[in-house]
């Protein structure tokens, strides 16, 4: 790896720290007891003091980010072109809500950090009506935007209380824009992770604007190929603690989304082996082949049950073998990628301390075979020593 | 009037869909093209994120029986689809068959107008007759 410039890259992750200077990365299990900026310095106070906060770098991935909820009057345009948006912001979605279904839909139980409404082309009004206003008024959110046909902008303005409205992301030619919302939504973003008190206070020690770790990682994707012997096309998985990201190239996707973008983002939540265990498990008992796999592997469902790192390594490769079923035509979900044109995964995140490359092996050889009935077999490339996110991080501000 | 048109499934015959896209500007429609490659999950989408009154579907590889069957249940699950007026055109059958027979067949599935291997003119001249007579245009 290159050095970085002699800067201190910090990323606060939901599980772990990892502090990066010059040449080597520490990664330290965080104590959720204690104030993230007190817990890591005194994990790595010494180290920090070295530098000036102009030459400290911090990104942060905990607490969540920002949930949202999008209401759009169609799965393949409205309601996808929004999703694809606030995926690629950074957002977590916690639901869509087909327009037509409205009446029967339940509320949330959480607050709902942003609500993004979406339908029609500028050529056609009159989509949205007092369910909708119903609904809202009902729904417990802290910001809410519109970025439907202009035509009933007006509409919503009267009856919806602070709604801010954007360009409509459905152009004449049902094509999607992205630009407006991304920027509001990375900004919405922005500002919730400055205002949680506990990241606020890591500008204590950094002068640098404090990002959102998939941001930092999406950033590094076009260079990847220049740092790692990645084969084109591939995709980025990065399975944490908490939840596990997908990042790949555009040309990977039988879509109709044309976007400017060369990649893109997709997040599965609660697909992580720690925080999110229980829900891992949960996804892996609703899927048909997990009890092959696992006799594959030689364990059986009770290692489900256990603690320790067999089980974790389990998991883990179970984690891997669920994203890859999500993201094929065996279980339609928002995108499908075109898996057999695939000839790199690279692996990043927590993932790379606990599996090696042959026990990821074992887990594509078996998708590819049992899925996609297929002798492809993409070559596994792990990111061990997160030169990814070093990557990222160190790229100019 | 807006009409949504394009080439249903995994149909890549583009030059008929360039041509219905030209006539129906020249007989000013405003169109929403969907291109090629169209599943029949956009059509109806594409319908209500544009208002738009009539559905023109093409296929010309001999798919179209495939999803004509599918049309009427798809069609179902929207709210707000009822007035919509839907069209087919091109290669509506493997091989040959006889026009009429296969037009009534397309009409089962809960096609308007049904144009198996007609000219595109008489099959937009079809549409304008029918618009007439339901008072549309
Ligand atoms: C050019 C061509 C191709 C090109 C297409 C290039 C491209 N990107 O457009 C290529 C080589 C790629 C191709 C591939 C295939 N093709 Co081809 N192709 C043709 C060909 C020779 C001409 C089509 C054309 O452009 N005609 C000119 C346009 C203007 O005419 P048209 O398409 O017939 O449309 C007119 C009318 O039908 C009408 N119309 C069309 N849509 C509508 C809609 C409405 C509402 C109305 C009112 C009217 C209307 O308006 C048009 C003008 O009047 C035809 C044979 C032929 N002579 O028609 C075969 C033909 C369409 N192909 C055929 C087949 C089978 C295939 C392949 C499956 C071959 C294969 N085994 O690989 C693939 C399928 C690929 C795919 N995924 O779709 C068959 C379809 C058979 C059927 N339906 O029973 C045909 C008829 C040849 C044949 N006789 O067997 N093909």
């Amino acid at each position: 790896m290159k050095d970085t410039g002699d800067k201190l890259l910090i990323d606060v992750g939901s599980t772990y720290f990892k502090i990066c200077a010059g040449d080597s990365i520490e990664q330290y299990m965080r104590d959720f007891n204690r104030e993230i900026l007190e817990d890591l310095m005194a994990k790595a106070g010494q180290l920090i003091a070295r530098y000036q906060p102009a030459d400290i770098r911090v990104c942060s991935s905990a607490n969540g980010g920002l949930s949202a909820l999008i209401i759009g009057v169609t799965r393949t345009f409205s309601l996808k072109y929004a999703t694809n948006i606030a995926f690629n912001a950074g957002i977590n979605i916690i639901d869509t809500i087909l327009y037509q279904d409205i009446g029967n839909c339940s509320l949330p139980s959480d607050l709902v950090d942003v609500v993004i409404i979406v339908g029609g082309v500028n050529a056609h009004g009159g989509l949205f009506s007092r369910s909708l206003y119903r609904y809202m008024e009902q729904l417990q959110y802290s910001n809410v935007v519109y970025v439907g046909t202009e035509r009933d902008a007006a509409a919503i303005q009267t009856n919806i209380p602070d709604v801010v409205v954007l360009p409509n992301i459905i152009d004449e030619r049902l094509h999607i824009v992205e630009e407006h919302l991304k920027v509001y939504l990375t900004n919405l973003y922005q500002q919730d992770i400055e205002g949680k008190e506990d990241i606020k206070r890591l500008y204590e020690i950094t002068a640098n604007q404090i990002y959102s770790t998939p941001y930092i990682v999406n950033r590094a994707l076009p260079v990847i190929d220049a740092t790692f012997s990645v084969a084109n096309p591939f995709i980025l998985l990065d399975i944490g603690g908490a939840t596990t990201d997908i990042h790949y190239s555009k040309d990977l996707v039988e879509d109709n989304i044309v976007t400017e973008n060369g990649y893109d983002r997709l997040v599965f939540k609660r697909l992580g082996v720690y925080k999110s265990r229980q829900s891992l498990i949960l996804a892996a008992q609703g899927n048909e082949f997990t009890y092959e796999l696992l006799t594959h592997l030689k364990v059986t469902e009770n290692i489900f049950k256990e603690q320790g790192e067999r089980a974790t390594k389990v998991l883990m490769q179970l984690a891997v073998f669920l994203v890859l079923c999500k993201m094929s035509h065996y279980r339609q979900s928002y995108i499908n990628l075109k898996l057999l044109q695939i000839n790199s995964i690279v692996l990043t995140g927590g993932i790379t301390k606990v599996l090696t490359v042959a026990e990821i092996d074992v887990i594509i050889a078996f998708f590819y075979s049992k899925i996609l009935t297929s002798d492809h077999r993409p070559v596994a490339v792990l990111d061990s020593d997160y030169a990814i996110w070093t990557l990222g991080a160190r790229g100019s501000y | 009037m807006k009409v949504v048109t394009g080439v249903v499934g995994n149909d890549i015959h583009v030059v008929a869909n360039r041509l219905i896209d030209l006539a129906l500007r020249a007989r000013g429609y405003e169109v929403f093209n969907l291109g090629v490659n169209t599943h029949l999950q956009e059509f109806f989408d594409a319908v209500v994120e544009t208002g738009a009154q009539v559905l023109m579907i093409s296929s010309l590889n001999g798919e179209a029986e495939g999803w004509g069957r599918e049309v009427r249940l798809l069609r179902s699950q929207y709210t707000n689809l009822d007035d919509l007026i839907m069209m087919i055109g091109g290669n509506l059958v493997v091989g040959s068959g006889n026009g009429e027979d296969i037009a009534a067949r397309y009409r089962n599935y809960g096609f308007d107008i049904a144009c198996h291997q007609v000219d595109l003119n008489t099959g937009l001249d079809m549409l304008a007759a029918l618009l007439r007579e339901r008072g549309i245009q």
